[in-house]
């Protein structure tokens, strides 16, 4: 499986990311999810998200994330990008791509993927204020 | 022996800083590191119940026996994405 991780506190570049998407002949599924900061949190405005990251380990995390994804499903390729740093409101914090043979595998191992991110990498975010 | 601890999120806001070297017994647990930063760092001691551990890149629990060297995390519940 081709694994892809990048922790970044530069702009998530979607068209770069496309551009060096690579299928084989038997894939027929791409999912492609992209996590995007709302403007408000608990009902308040905001004008950003401040991602605080524990590097070394969030890259272990979810190295291991990646192995389960291998061991559970026939996916050809997963590429992650989480931001790292302040990420202002309307901008994507995360791009989640997996593809497979089918619709259900690359879906089922985007969602487990995202899930077990948010369970075990260790990051965190402080909303600032408008 | 001696225990490098590294706080992250509003760990570092309860306990003032980012990491700290702390002394421990031979054969200590993470347990009994946990209770003397709990004297050292009282704030730090409410958020015991959601504190997650790491020893270097991996989780690990309460029962877990430090070894010279060993670098510490403490952070509460994670939440990327």
């Amino acid at each position: 499986m081709r694994r892809e991780l990048e922790i970044t506190t530069d702009e998530i570049d979607e068209v770069a990311l496309l551009q060096r998407r690579k299928f084989t002949g038997d894939m027929g599924a791409v999912i492609c999810f992209l996590g995007v900061v709302r403007g408000a949190e608990e009902g308040r405005p905001i004008a950003a998200i401040d991602y605080e990251v524990f590097d070394r380990m969030a890259r272990r995390q979810l190295d291991l994330i990646f192995d389960q994804v291998e061991k559970r499903w026939p996916v050809a390729s997963v590429r992650l990008v989480h931001r790292a740093g302040r990420v202002p409101a309307g901008q994507p914090s995360l791009w989640v791509e997996t593809i497979a043979p089918h619709r259900e595998e690359a879906f089922a191992a985007c969602q487990f993927i995202i899930a077990e991110m948010k369970r075990l990498a260790p990051i965190w975010k402080k909303p600032c204020p408008v | 022996m001696r225990i490098r601890v590294h706080f992250y999120s509003y760990c570092k806001d309860l306990t003032g800083c980012a990491s700290v070297s702390e002394c421990v017994e031979p054969a200590s647990r993470i347990e009994d590191l946990l209770q003397k930063l709990f004297v050292r760092f009282p704030k730090l001691a409410p958020a015991q119940k959601s504190l997650l551990v790491a020893v270097g890149v991996d989780y690990q629990g309460a029962d877990y026996v430090l070894q010279e060297g060993d670098e510490v995390s403490l952070f509460p519940p994670v939440q990327g994405g």
